[in-house]
């Protein structure tokens, strides 16, 4: 059910280390914020589409992920057109959007685990100070992966219960079974890690 | 930080994403339709109470960075962090911190069930609406070059989307503090 939104491939971006790639999009960030002039950022737009598109994702599947988001930067357009003037607003639209796709084009060309990697790497200076444990943040993962689809089951399983007797399925009736259910699990899972000497300390 | 602690964070996430899972309810008199999912902050905060509250929807941000699509109609990934909402979803973690700060300081279990709700909705307005949009209307006035004011009013349109699921998560939380009080014992 939750699967990455990584893509396989061997364009450059893929084979870019994931802090190379992080580091890339934060400094392009900054520029896209620091240009004003259309005539700099509607080639910016172009070429993050051009980098978007080199990770081999395809045009209708780079449309379908990125579609949301562009809408909402279409909206923030869209105002800016209103209480500005039609020259802001494409600049605001190439800005956001080249930024967008930009961050895009790092989802799809690396991994999950390899952001897991990347992110232990970022916590271990917390680690020394006793702040946080990366083999506890990749635990917390791992179970949320785990346990979505059993989540989502008990969801349909209240809903379905609700059916059965006539009921109409709402948000109000079905939140606090899936909740309560959901969290008194905690205890067993919780116990089954420590009976498997997962936290060693 | 027990690991019952990491389980109910994680299990808290999961339910977040879940949330996002079930069909968008559009109602008539706002323009835009309710996602179930924003309800993860309020609910997290007057549930597991501030700490683990905010730790939950810090997975989430987390889980939504790495790329995985937890976001209502499958979204995720960096351009969601990117793009003019990002404040909003960071504003979940410090939404449901204060959430779980106000719902942890006001909300006794020897309460009278009318006190425990006024308690709760307070929680769950401060917290999950307040907040939340208190960092992402400078965000989206910031990354969209509009002011305060215009993005703010942008902002309104969520406003009795927000006020209804405040009202759910106040039910809610009563409901599972009646049902499997998690909210006491604070991490």
């Amino acid at each position: 059910m939750l699967n990455g939104l990584d893509i396989e491939g061997s364009s450059p971006l893929h084979r870019m280390p994931v802090r190379g790639k992080l580091l890339l999009l934060f400094v392009a960030a900054i520029g896209l914020f620091l240009l004003s002039d259309l005539r700099l950022l509607a080639p910016a737009l172009l070429l993050a589409a051009l980098v978007y598109l080199s990770t081999g994702i395809g045009l209708a599947e780079a449309f379908r992920r990125t579609r949301f988001v562009l809408f909402t930067v279409l909206l923030v357009a869209a105002m800016n057109w209103l209480v500005h003037s039609p020259l802001e607003a494409l600049a605001v639209f190439c800005r956001l959007s080249a930024l967008v796709l930009l961050a895009a084009a790092v989802t799809a060309t690396t991994g999950i685990s390899a952001f897991m990697d990347e992110i232990a790497r970022l916590i271990a200076p917390l680690e020394r100070f006793g702040f946080a444990r990366a083999a506890d943040v990749s635990l917390a993962v791992g179970l949320v992966i785990r346990f979505v689809p059993e989540i989502f089951a008990r969801y349909q399983d209240i809903a379905d219960a609700h059916r059965a007797r006539g009921l109409p399925v709402r948000p109000l009736t079905t939140l606090a079974p899936l909740i309560i259910l959901t969290l008194k699990d905690a205890d067993t899972i919780a116990m089954a890690i420590d009976a498997r000497g997962f936290r060693r300390h | 930080m027990t690991t019952r602690d990491i389980v109910l964070i994680a299990l808290f996430t999961a339910i977040t994403v879940v949330l996002g899972l079930l069909p968008p309810i559009p109602l008539g008199f706002i323009p835009v339709p309710i996602t179930a999912q924003s309800l993860g902050p309020m609910l997290a905060g007057c549930i597991l109470g501030a700490r683990r509250g905010a730790l939950a929807m810090l997975l989430m941000v987390l889980l939504v960075a790495i790329g995985l699509p937890v976001l209502s109609g499958g979204r995720g990934g960096l351009a969601i962090l990117a793009g003019p909402g990002a404040g909003y979803i960071a504003g979940w973690i410090a939404g449901a911190f204060v959430c779980g700060l106000v719902a942890e300081r006001f909300v006794r279990e020897s309460q009278a069930e009318r006190a425990q709700f006024v308690a709760f909705f307070a929680a769950a307005v401060i917290g999950g609406v307040g907040v939340v949009h208190l960092l992402g209307v400078p965000w989206l006035a910031h990354a969209g070059g509009l002011t305060l004011v215009d993005a703010a009013k942008a902002s309104a349109a969520f406003l009795p989307g927000d006020l209804i699921k405040a009202f759910v998560a106040m039910l809610a939380g009563r409901a599972v503090l009646a049902g499997y009080p998690l909210l006491p014992q604070r991490a």
